[in-house]
């Protein structure tokens, strides 16, 4: 560990109050608990296992740390069934087959004058043989990020809907940069790719996978932070409004629903309000655009009655802040 | 690495927090990184490092603020005069915090306070400092109520003391002790006695006075050690009992021990899932994987060399429980029933059938109650005289049917058959029919075969006969069940 290199102490606090910043603008609002993950993986070069529920911004953060360093954002995209051909490398199999085929045709020339099969062979032998070599090797986003000269953001999206097997697969990747092509032997990053990994946490992640990623958990933000981010994204929304759908989503996240509305929906709802022309929160405006919050008819339902109430406190909880 | 780094890290240990060697590295490197000021920050960075799921960032937070509460951050809280001289400590550990960051702040914290060369020399090299300048300085700080400074010299004494071995509230006192006199109480108490021998009122009042002091460092000190137990022995006393529980008698478990058990059971029953849920793949000859052949087979020129095979993925295996209910067994049976059930990810087809006088399948009502109530539901029910023919008679009827090869039969009871029919005939028919058929006993082997247990019949109709008395003994049969279960 080269230690002059390192940022310490005090400035690496200013260090992560300027990704703050940074990632600010590029639209990404985030508290400091992200900043210093993001940090701590540029500078310690881990990897960073991203948890929490849907629609916190775990892919956007990938998006954005890749727009603040200006690398490529390289993104993989799990699924199950998911496996090497399609995550790492694909032998381009119709050149190689078309170079066997030129190969023979020069097979002849190559060989004429040998005297006896021990001369052909090593004839052959001298040949420079690249049928297995890095010219017929198709490179998927595993191997595009490592290749990639100046870097890359490496985005392994919903890592747990991926096989055991990729999980497994993965881990030479992200504790040594390099990956092994049994033809080829490894090949190593050309530089560090800063990699993210997100999960929903539909099932358990290995702890081998954990031991070597630093894990960041976004939860819902809390109402500041999710004024900020409506502010920045719906500007035109007004600060009194802003304050109420922000309380009213706080409050609607606090209840028993099959799916919660996450920061993507609270920015749409913000949006549908801002067209609809609202300065303030009403009942009868929650119960029409409801269906901009919440995605099952029976959460829609279920609150319904709720809904009075839960504007009413909404005011409350910002009335002191901004009196009639 | 820091001294403080791994005794935090063995903190959270204590609450259960899974940390291995390569993350308490990570740690180092990001709290060399980082540093000691700003607070919050410290505590996300090395939230991101060590803490890997949601529960332990829970258990994460609250061992964080417990323990740095009062350690490099004692200052703060420190009352009056201990602000400015905690601030003094955070800008003074900003240049020399790079290696050794408790140590760093010590130093060079102490050097800027009046007397404090002697703390500093201590630091530095345990012991080697002056005993009578060490006591003095406890009185001075104790006379002019510096906390700060207090606090400071106590975690100092406390490392030396190694407090952090502590496992058990009856070793509070003698820790506190052990801390009191590395910071040179004895010479306190010195005084207070001499003072209190002398004949001079002045003199007495004095001793009162010291008396006073010396009560309060007293509290100080017990204060601290009851939250180093709080943080390294938290869970001490759990494992222990759970230690216990793990091998004790099942049928002897306490009613009061009931919820740990169900604990304990969901604990091995997840670390079994973890080790189990991994899908076990055949290969089916008979089917070409036609586009993997063929990517393979290129480097021959096409030609088929090697042949690849499609895969199929393997069934679950599918378990039946046969469950004696009556008297002592019921404790076993409930246990049996609740690891199978918390199994259920798993293996996802249990049918369960639980028999005293007669037999009945208790499937639905496991999946819809809970354990307990499903329990006493199943006793009501079946309860009686146990005979085993008749319910291996009504089992016939029932289910003998959906046995088929990838089955695997348990059936559990003491065998105690009250002198009727034992109907090992069927027993042996379900054995034939079923992958498996495992005999679990809960009765050590030495009472097999006496009084009225036909345990001999039975014994060469299945494939094991097992003694299943402990978790212990369960989590090794269902484990076994998992392993060999294709």
């Amino acid at each position: 560990m080269n230690e002059n290199s390192r940022p310490q102490g005090a400035t690496s606090v200013a260090a992560i109050a300027d990704i703050q910043a940074r990632l600010e603008q590029q639209n990404y609002i985030c508290n400091a608990s992200i900043a210093t993950s993001l940090f701590l993986a540029q500078s310690l070069d881990k990897p960073l296992l991203i948890e929490g529920p849907p629609g916190v911004g775990k892919t956007e953060l990938a998006k954005a740390a890749s727009a603040m360093t200006g690398k490529p954002l390289i993104r993989l995209q799990c699924y199950e069934g998911l496996d090497e051909t399609k995550a790492l490398y694909e032998w381009k199999y119709g050149k190689q087959l078309l170079y066997t085929q030129v190969l023979k045709e020069k097979l002849g020339d190559l060989l004429e004058g040998a005297r006896g099969l021990k001369e052909s062979i090593g004839r052959l032998h001298e040949f420079d043989d690249t049928f297995f070599s890095e010219e017929f090797l198709e490179p998927r986003p595993l191997l595009k990020a490592l290749w990639e000269p100046g870097g890359a953001v490496l985005l392994v999206d919903e890592i747990d809907k991926a096989d055991d097997e990729f999980e497994a697969f993965l881990l030479e990747l992200l504790s040594d940069y390099q990956i092994s092509v049994p033809e080829l032997g490894t090949i190593k990053a050309r530089s560090t790719p800063l990699v993210f990994l997100t999960s929903n946490n539909k099932r358990e992640l290995g702890d081998a996978l954990k031991r070597r990623c630093l894990h960041l958990h976004i939860p819902f933000p809390d109402p500041g932070l999710e004024q900020a981010i409506v502010r920045r994204r719906v500007p035109e929304a007004e600060a009194r409004l802003n304050a109420q759908l922000v309380a009213f989503v706080q409050g609607l996240r606090k209840l028993d629903l099959k799916k919660v509305p996450a920061i993507s929906e609270t920015l749409d709802w913000a949006r549908t309000l801002v067209l609809m022309h609202a300065r303030e929160l009403n009942a009868d405006l929650v119960r029409s655009t409801l269906n901009v919050l919440l995605k099952y008819q029976d959460d829609i339902e279920a609150v319904d009655t709720d809904i009075p109430g839960m504007v009413v406190a909404a005011h409350k909880e910002t009335e002191w802040r901004f009196p009639k | 690495m820091t001294e403080m780094l791994s005794d935090f890290i063995r903190a959270l240990r204590a609450q259960d927090v899974r940390i291995s060697p390569s993350e308490a590295i990570d740690a180092g490197a990001a709290l060399e990184l980082i540093g000691y000021e700003n607070r919050e920050i410290l505590k996300q960075g090395l939230s991101h490092a060590l803490a890997k799921s949601v529960d332990e960032k829970q258990a994460f937070d609250e061992t964080f603020e417990q323990f740095f509460a009062f350690r490099s951050f004692s200052g703060g809280g420190g009352g009056g005069g201990a602000g400015a001289q905690s601030r003094d400590e955070s800008e003074g550990s900003d240049e020399t915090s790079e290696h050794d960051g408790q140590q760093g702040g010590a130093e060079s914290s102490s050097g800027a306070m009046p007397g404090g060369g002697a703390g500093q020399g201590q630091g530095e090299s345990s012991g080697e400092s002056p005993e009578d300048a060490a006591t003095a300085d406890l009185l001075e700080i104790l006379e002019r109520g510096d906390r700060a400074e207090l606090q400071r010299r106590l975690a100092e004494a406390a490392r030396r003391s190694g407090v952090t071995d502590i496992r058990f509230f009856t070793q509070r006192g003698m820790y506190a002790l052990k801390i009191q006199r590395e910071m040179g109480s004895e010479k306190l108490d010195d005084l207070i006695a001499e003072a209190r021998e002398s004949a001079d009122p002045a003199q007495q009042a004095e001793g009162e006075r010291l008396r006073a002091l010396r009560e309060e460092f007293r509290a100080e000190v017990r204060d601290y050690v009851e939250r180093q137990l709080a943080l390294f022995a938290a869970n001490a006393g759990r494992r222990l009992r759970e230690e216990i529980l793990e091998t004790v008698r099942l049928t002897n478990v306490e009613r009061s021990d009931m919820k740990l058990m169900h604990d304990l059971v969901r604990k091995m029953a997840k670390r079994l899932i973890s080790l189990h849920s991994r899908r076990k793949k055949i290969t089916r000859r008979g089917q070409l994987d036609v586009r993997r052949t063929i990517r393979v087979n290129i480097e021959y020129d096409g030609l088929l060399f090697h042949t690849i095979w499609k895969k199929r993925k393997i069934d679950r295996p599918k378990v039946m429980a046969i469950c004696d209910v009556s008297g002592s067994v019921a404790q076993v049976a409930r246990f049996l029933l609740m690891f199978l059930y918390a199994l259920h990810d798993v293996i996802p087809n249990i049918r369960s059938f639980a028999f005293s006088g007669q037999l009945g399948e208790v499937t639905d009502l496991f999946e819809r109650e809970e354990v307990e109530r499903a329990i006493a539901e199943t006793l009501e029910r079946f309860g009686g005289s146990t005979d085993y023919g008749e319910a291996f008679e009504t089992f016939e009827a029932l289910a003998m049917d959906e046995i088929d090869r990838k089955t695997t039969v348990l059936v559990l009871g003491d065998a105690r058959n009250n002198n009727a029919e034992p109907r090992a005939d069927i027993l042996r028919k379900i054995h034939d029919r079923a992958r498996r058929v495992i005999f679990l006993n809960p009765e050590p082997r030495v009472s097999w075969n006496t009084g009225d247990s036909v345990m001999r019949v039975y014994e060469p109709c299945v494939d094991r006969a097992l003694v299943c008395a402990s978790l212990k003994d369960l989590e090794r049969v269902v484990s076994d069940l998992l392993r060999t279960a294709v």
